[in-house]
C-alpha cells in the first residue's frame, strides 16, 4: 500500500531540505536503521534520510509524504530500547538532528524553549549555566528532547520529581498531514479544551513530530548526597524502600542493583564501586535545601535501613564521586549490552517489587537463564535484562540460540502475566515502540486498544507517520 | 606509630574557575570545594598505617574556619583528631610561609610524631613545594611523589615511578612523605563516620599560640596578574569525499597550522 521513495520525490525533497541534509547513500543510511534494542533482527533501513532544520520543512516533508502515501518515521538520538525510530517499511526517516537551538531560557517564567533535536547533554548544560535545574535523569544523555517527550521518559528521579510528562508545558507539533499547531505554552495552568499536549507526549511520533517544546525548570537543591547501602539479600534491600516512603522520606532517587553487574560494570568501565561487602545495594539519591537538612535525612534513611539489615551506609557527597557511583550504575546496560536479548521495562504499584522480583528470581532459575533485574526501586518501575547467557561463578556462560530462542519467549510470557496479575503495565518509561506491541492487549483493554487505534487515525488516515508502532 | 597528615581546602577540580581581577585571586562564588585529591590520598595511606601499626592519626590544616569542612570529612575517612591553624589571609601562594607555619604546628603540638604525610601537591596552587620545605626547616629526611609506602618499625621503604624505572629509597622515621595518585585508592566515608565526626570538636590554633610573629607570616609572594588561559578554539571539520577531504586536510596542515 507503501509507494516507494521515487527519484522525483528525492528530487522535491531536496528543494525543501537542501541537498547536504538528505541522503540515500547506503552506507550513511546504516545508522538510521536501528535504535539501542539489542537485538538486531528488527533492524530496517530506509529510503530516505531527511534532516530538516525548520518546522516549516518538517510541515513540507510531511505533506509531500502524506500526498505521496511514503511512510516516515521520526527519529530523534536513537537511544530508544523498543525499535521505535526504526522505519519498519522504510520510505523516510526523519532525524530532527540539525533542528538543535535552544531558543530561550525565560528566568522570569522559570521555562526553557528548546528546539526538538537538542541532546539532554546540551539541555542540562544550557539549564545550568542559567542557574537552574531540569529535575528528570533518564540514562543516556544522547537522547533529543523530541525523543524524550515522545517516549514520555522517566529516569531515576521521577521518584521526586516525576518524569518527562511533568515539564512539558507547551509543544509545536507538526501533524501528519502537514498542518502545525501549537499546544500549551508558558502557562503553569489550562482547563481551555482536551489536554491534546498529553496526548502527543508518550505517543511514539504516530501523531504528529514535535518541533519545538516550552519545559518547565526549576531553582537546583543546594546539596545532594549519594548513599551506597549493602544488604546480603535482596529482599531486605527492596523491603525497605516501602518503610522509607512510610517514614514519609522522599529521596531524589532510590535504585537497586545487583552485585553482579556492578562486578561487571567495574571491570567494564575499570573503576571501582565504593564498597564490596553484600549481594545487593541499595543506591539512595537525596537531595535538599542544607547540609544540616542532608545530614538529618541520611541519617534517617541510615536508621531505616539497618533495621532491615543493611550491613553499612557508604556516602558519596563531592560531585566527583557521586559522579563515579552513578557512572557505574548508568553503564550497567553497556557493560552487559552484548548478551542482552531485552530489557524490560514493567512498571507496577511500587508495594509489590519486592514480590515481583522474587518471581524473575523464580523464572531464572526455571528457564536456567541469567535475568539481572535492577531499577527504579522506589518508583515501581523493574527492568529486568532478558539475557542470552546464563551467570556462572562470576562469569557470562553464553547459551547457543536455538536454547536462548525459546526461553526468551516464555520468559517473556511469564513475567507479563506476573505484570498484569499485579496491575501492572508493560512499560514504564520506554514506550512500546516495535518490540512490545504484541503484549499490548495483555494490559489494556481492548476498547482502549480500540480508542487509540481511532484517534491514531483521526490524526493520522493514511497512516504514514510511524506506521507499525504501539499497535497494528 | 602517630602520624600527621597535611591537607587543603580546594576548588573542586571540576568546578568553572573565574577569576576576580580586582583581588587577583580565583572567585569562590558558586564553586565547591573539596579536600586536595592527593591530600586524599595521604590521608588513606595514613588511615592504613594506622590500621596495620596502631597509633593516632592527626589532620591539620592551616587556613580560615571553611577549611573545618575540609578536616571534617577527614575525621569522616577515620582521623583520631585533626587540628585548624587559623589563618585569615586570603592565598598568598607563598609556599614557603606555609611551610614555616606547619613546620612551627608540628614543634610545639606534635612533638612525638613519626610520620608526616602529604599530597604530592595541592590542586589548584599546584606549587608542590611544601613537603620539601618542611621537611628541610624540621631537618628531616623526605620521599616525595610516592607510589608505595611501606613501614616496618623505625624504617620505611617508599616506590616512586620515575623515567623509565621504579626507584625504591629506604630511610628512617621520623620522616617526611608526599603522596602521589595510585598510592591507594581513598574509601568513602560511611554515614557512621560522619556523624562520629560531627560530634568531634576541631581545635583552632591561631599563630600567637604557636609563637610566630607577624614579621613570620608576611607573604614574601605577590601575585601581579591572574588570568585564564586562552579559550581553545573550536576544531574544524572537514565534509567530503575521502579523497577530495584528505587533500583538504593537507592543504589546511601545511598553510593554515603549519605544521607540516
Ligand atoms: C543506556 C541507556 C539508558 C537509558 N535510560 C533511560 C532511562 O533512565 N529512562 C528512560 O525513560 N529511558 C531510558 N533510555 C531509553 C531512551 O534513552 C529513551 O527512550 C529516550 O527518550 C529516547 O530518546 P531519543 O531521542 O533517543 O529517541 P529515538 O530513539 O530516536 O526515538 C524514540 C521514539 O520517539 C520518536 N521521536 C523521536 N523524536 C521525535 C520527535 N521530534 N517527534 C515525534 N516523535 C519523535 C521516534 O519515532 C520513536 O518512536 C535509555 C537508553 C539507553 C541506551
Amino acid at each position: 500500500m507503501y509507494k516507494k521513495v521515487t527519484q522525483e520525490i528525492i528530487e522535491k525533497l531536496e528543494k525543501v531540505v537542501g541537498q547536504k541534509n538528505l541522503t540515500h547513500d547506503r552506507e550513511k543510511m546504516e545508522d538510521y536503521s536501528h535504535d539501542e534494542f539489542s537485538l538486531k533482527d528488527i533492524a530496517k533501513f530506509p529510503e530516505l534520510v531527511v534532516k530538516p532544520e525548520k518546522t516549516e520543512e518538517v510541515a513540507e516533508i510531511l505533506r509531500l509524504a502524506n500526498t505521496e502515501m511514503v511512510p516516515v518515521t521520526p527519529r530523534g538520538g536513537a537511544t530508544g530500547l523498543t525499535g521505535g525510530c526504526v522505519p519498519l517499511y522504510g520510505g523516510i526517516v526523519l532525524s530532527l538532528e540539525n533542528m538543535n537551538r535552544i531558543l530561550e531560557v525565560d528566568l522570569d517564567n522559570q521555562m526553557a524553549v528548546v528546539e526538538a533535536g537538542v541532546t539532554l547533554s546540551e539541555f542540562y548544560q544550557a539549564v545550568e549555566e542559567a542557574g537552574l535545574f531540569f529535575p528528570p535523569h533518564p540514562g543516556e544523555e544522547s537522547a533529543m528532547i523530541g525523543g524524550l517527550i515522545a517516549t514520555n521518559a522517566g529516569g531515576a528521579r521521577a521518584v521526586k520529581y516525576g518524569v518527562i510528562r511533568n515539564y512539558i508545558r507547551g509543544l509545536e507539533v507538526v501533524l501528519p498531514t502537514g498542518s502545525v499547531i501549537h499546544l500549551g505554552g508558558k502557562l503553569m495552568k489550562s482547563s481551555t479544551g482536551y489536554n491534546l499536549l498529553n496526548l502527543i507526549i508518550g505517543s511514539e511520533g504516530t501523531l504528529g513530530v514535535v518541533t519545538q517544546a516550552t519545559i518547565q525548570l526549576m531553582p537546583s537543591p543546594r546539596v545532594m548526597r549519594s548513599l551506597i547501602i549493602p544488604y546480603d539479600e535482596l529482599e531486605k534491600a527492596i523491603e525497605t524502600v516501602p518503610l522509607l516512603i512510610r517514614k514519609r522520606i522522599l529521596p531524589l532517587a532510590v535504585e537497586f542493583v545487583p552485585k553482579d553487574v556492578i562486578q561487571i560494570t567495574e571491570e567494564f568501565l575499570k573503576k571501582r564501586w565504593p564498597c564490596t561487602q553484600g549481594s545487593t545495594y541499595l543506591l539512595i539519591i537525596l537531595d535538599a535545601s542544607s547540609e544540616d537538612e542532608i545530614d538529618r535525612l541520611s541519617e534517617e534513611v541510615a536508621e531505616t535501613c539497618m533495621e532491615k539489615g543493611a550491613l553499612d551506609v557508604y556516602v558519596a557527597d563531592s560531585p566527583k564521586k557521586q559522579e563515579e557511583v552513578l557512572d557505574i550504575r548508568s553503564k550497567i546496560y553497556e557493560a552487559i549490552k552484548s548478551h542482552t536479548l531485552e530489557v524490560l521495562d514493567i512498571s507496577i504499584p511500587r508495594a509489590e517489587i519486592a514480590r515481583h522480583v522474587k518471581k524473575v528470581q523464580e523464572v531464572s532459575q526455571k528457564y536456567k537463564i541469567w535475568l539481572p533485574t535492577f531499577g527504579h526501586a522506589a518508583d515501581g518501575n523493574v527492568h529486568t535484562h532478558i539475557m542470552s547467557a546464563r551467570f556462572e561463578g562470576g562469569k557470562i556462560v553464553s547459551l547457543p540460540e536455538e536454547e536462548w530462542k525459546t526461553k526468551f519467549e516464555k520468559v517473556r510470557e511469564e513475567l507479563y502475566k506476573d505484570c498484569r496479575n499485579r496491575r501492572g503495565v508493560i512499560s514504564g518509561e520506554h514506550g512500546i515502540g516495535i518490540v512490545k506491541k504484541s503484549y499490548l492487549s495483555y494490559v489494556l483493554d481492548e476498547e482502549t486498544i480500540e480508542l487509540m487505534k481511532g484517534i491514531k487515525r483521526h490524526f493520522d488516515p493514511q497512516n504514514i507517520l510511524n506506521p507499525g508502532k504501539i499497535f497494528d | 606509630m602517630n602520624i600527621c597528615v597535611f591537607v587543603k581546602r580546594v576548588p573542586d577540580t571540576e568546578a568553572k574557575i573565574r577569576i576576580d581581577h580586582e583581588t587577583n585571586s580565583i572567585s569562590e562564588e558558586g564553586i565547591n570545594f573539596i579536600l586536595s585529591p592527593y591530600d586524599e590520598v595521604a590521608v588513606e595511606e595514613a588511615l592504613r598505617l594506622r590500621e596495620a601499626n596502631g597509633g593516632t592519626v592527626t589532620v591539620v590544616s592551616v587556613g580560615n574556619e571553611e577549611a573545618l569542612t575540609t578536616l571534617k570529612k577527614c575525621l569522616a575517612m577515620g582521623a583520631d583528631e585533626a587540628v585548624l591553624v587559623k589563618d585569615e589571609t586570603p592565598e598568598t601562594y607563598d609556599g614557603l610561609r606555609t611551610a614555616k607555619i606547619l613546620a612551627r604546628a608540628v614543634e610545639k603540638r606534635f612533638p612525638d610524631y613519626s610520620l608526616l604525610l602529604f599530597g604530592k601537591q595541592s590542586v589548584g596552587a599546584d606549587n608542590a613545594q611544601i613537603p620539601a620545605m618542611v621537611a628541610d626547616l624540621l631537618n628531616l629526611p623526605q620521599v616525595n611523589v610516592v607510589t608505595k609506602l611501606e613501614i616496618d618499625g623505625n624504617k620505611g621503604i617508599a616506590h616512586r615511578e620515575i623515567e623509565g624505572a621504579l626507584e625504591k629509597v629506604s630511610f628512617s622515621l621520623p620522616a617526611v612523605v608526599s603522596a602521589q595518585k595510585g598510592l591507594n585508592e581513598p574509601r568513602y566515608e560511611t554515614l557512621k563516620g560522619i556523624m562520629a565526626a560531627k560530634k568531634k570538636e576541631i581545635p583552632i590554633v591561631t599563630f600567637e599560640d604557636l609563637g610566630l610573629k607577624e614579621e613570620e607570616v608576611t607573604p614574601l609572594l605577590e601575585i601581579t596578574k591572574l588570568e585564564s588561559p586562552p579559550q581553545r578554539q573550536a576544531g574544524k571539520i572537514i565534509e567530503d569525499e575521502p579523497e577530495e577531504a584528505a587533500k583538504q586536510m593537507v592543504k589546511f596542515l601545511h598553510e593554515e597550522a603549519k605544521i607540516i
